[in-house]
């Protein structure tokens, strides 16, 4: 069971069932634990394979046992996620801990992937169960519905979920390359039924300044 | 219904009607809506849209005549962009605390570096303090900071890092201990930290009537440039006329030489 001892620590109450959580994440527990190393995330060896391929790196570590764990990560903010059947898309770097039975999995994502400086493909997680990211600042939750689709700073994008189309759109003119800019000039836009995660701050893209 | 983020289960989601209207969505974030208007913003704080909005550079022919009124700080112009169009936008500076001041018919001047975004009904205008910008007139503006602001009423001696602007009051002066100022060992010692230098032997003074905007934190936020001002004879930091003399040495000794009149 997933609770949030405060907005920057996850804690984990366990009997006897796995979690799996980003390598090295762990900062305290009571009770037994044991902690392994998933090689390729725990997706065999089709899943190694496919992360080396792809670059979409993210190395988990699965723990067990029974008591309580807690896991951060860099002071980052923590949200949690409750996944009933449907899928997640987040960057790997953003995962943080995930139910045992939740399946991880990688996914080709398109040009956003590239403008964030995240590459073309992403993570995504499917099951039911609880899932936690990490955000630089406490993410807002944005809806989409067909009749009102979003747009989203790469920089800014942490994760989705739901029946979502995204399509990225360029604003690079002739304007840009004089730096004359909106300085905006790379948005990802989303389309359909689902909800967007964002964070109050952006990540270093190599469109940042453009 | 979407069934995701059902109301009630776990954190707020948000959508276009539930967003408000030029206000905080949480501590760190803040909505705009536009209706055909416009808005001021620094480039690349946007962080997600709805509805159709368009970003053009401050030198965007189209918008000569607004930034003829509401601009008047030609040299940084590619730091900021003009948001026109309709819906609601999210605006976010590297999770900082992030808030909305109105003014009316009121004059308020802020580091550079803390200014996100503000309706062209202000005018922004270069301050003759270096790296602040002043705003004048009325309309709504959001500035960003490190930990929430504090406000505080002259008289107050700050911390030079702590301030982030000030409204109302004339501008302020640089006020040192009396210890750090007396003799060469004072000198020295404010230098080189040796025999104990507490740090805080420098202050910004305000006095009259106003209000001073501080910071709860002392790490500065990364400076926008503000511009060049002209180069005349009597501007502040206006080109390269400083009094001279001999050349300082490092570690300001140039002030040791000017106190024993070389």
């Amino acid at each position: 069971m997933f609770r949030l001892q405060s907005s920057k620590v996850l804690a984990v109450d366990m009997t006897g069932d796995a979690v799996k959580a980003k390598n090295g994440s762990m900062v305290a527990y009571d009770g037994e634990m044991a902690f392994k190393k998933l090689s390729g995330g725990g997706e065999g060896i089709r899943g190694m394979v496919t992360r080396r391929l792809t670059g979409e790196q993210m190395t988990l570590m699965e723990v067990k046992g029974h008591g309580t764990c807690f896991f951060a990560d860099r002071a980052s903010e923590i949200n949690l996620v409750g996944l009933r059947g449907d899928t997640l898309y987040v960057e790997s770097s953003n995962l943080l801990a995930t139910d045992g039975g939740l399946r991880t999995g990688t996914t080709f994502t398109g040009l956003r992937g590239a403008s964030q400086g995240n590459g073309l493909f992403t993570t995504t997680v499917e099951g039911h169960g609880q899932a936690a990211l990490l955000s630089d600042g406490p993410a807002v939750l944005l809806r989409v519905a067909p009749q009102y689709p979003l747009t989203v700073d790469p920089g800014a994008y942490v994760a989705h979920q739901g029946n979502l189309r995204q399509s990225f759109q360029s604003g690079v003119t002739f304007r840009t390359l004089m730096g004359e800019g909106g300085g905006e000039a790379f948005q990802i836009r989303f389309e359909g039924d689902g909800v967007v995660y964002v964070q109050p701050s952006e990540r270093n893209t190599i469109a940042g300044d453009v | 219904m979407s069934p995701y983020g059902t109301p009630g289960t776990g954190p707020v989601v948000h959508d276009p009607v539930t967003l408000p209207a030029d206000d905080n969505v949480d501590p760190y974030t803040f909505c705009v809506e536009l209706k055909g208007t416009q808005w001021f913003m620094q480039k690349g704080k946007m962080i997600a849209y709805y509805g159709a909005i368009d970003f053009n550079g401050v030198g965007h022919g189209r918008l000569d005549r607004l930034v003829r009124t509401s601009f008047h700080s030609p040299l940084h112009a590619s730091d900021w962009v003009v948001a026109e169009g309709s819906g609601k936008m999210l605006l976010a500076d590297r999770a900082f605390d992030v808030n909305s001041y109105d003014l009316a018919d009121g004059n308020l001047t802020i580091r550079s570096g803390n200014l996100l975004a503000f309706q062209p009904s202000l005018s922004l205008k270069q301050s003759i303090v270096p790296g602040f910008l002043t705003l004048i007139g009325t309309g709504k503006f959001v500035a960003a900071s490190n930990g929430p602001v504090v406000f505080m009423e002259p008289p107050i001696r700050v911390d030079p890092q702590a301030l982030v602007g000030w409204a109302d009051c004339p501008s302020p002066c640089h006020h040192y201990d009396h210890g750090y100022m007396t003799g060469v060992m004072g000198g020295l010692r404010a230098m080189t930290g040796l025999g104990g230098a507490s740090g805080e032997e420098h202050q910004f003074e305000f006095v009259g009537a106003g209000t001073v905007l501080l910071q709860s934190s002392e790490a500065l936020m990364a400076e926008q440039a503000t511009g060049a001002p002209p180069n005349e004879p009597g501007v502040p930091g206006g080109g390269p006329g400083q009094p001279g003399g001999a050349p300082r040495l490092p570690g300001q000794l140039g002030d040791l030489q000017r106190r024993f009149g070389l």
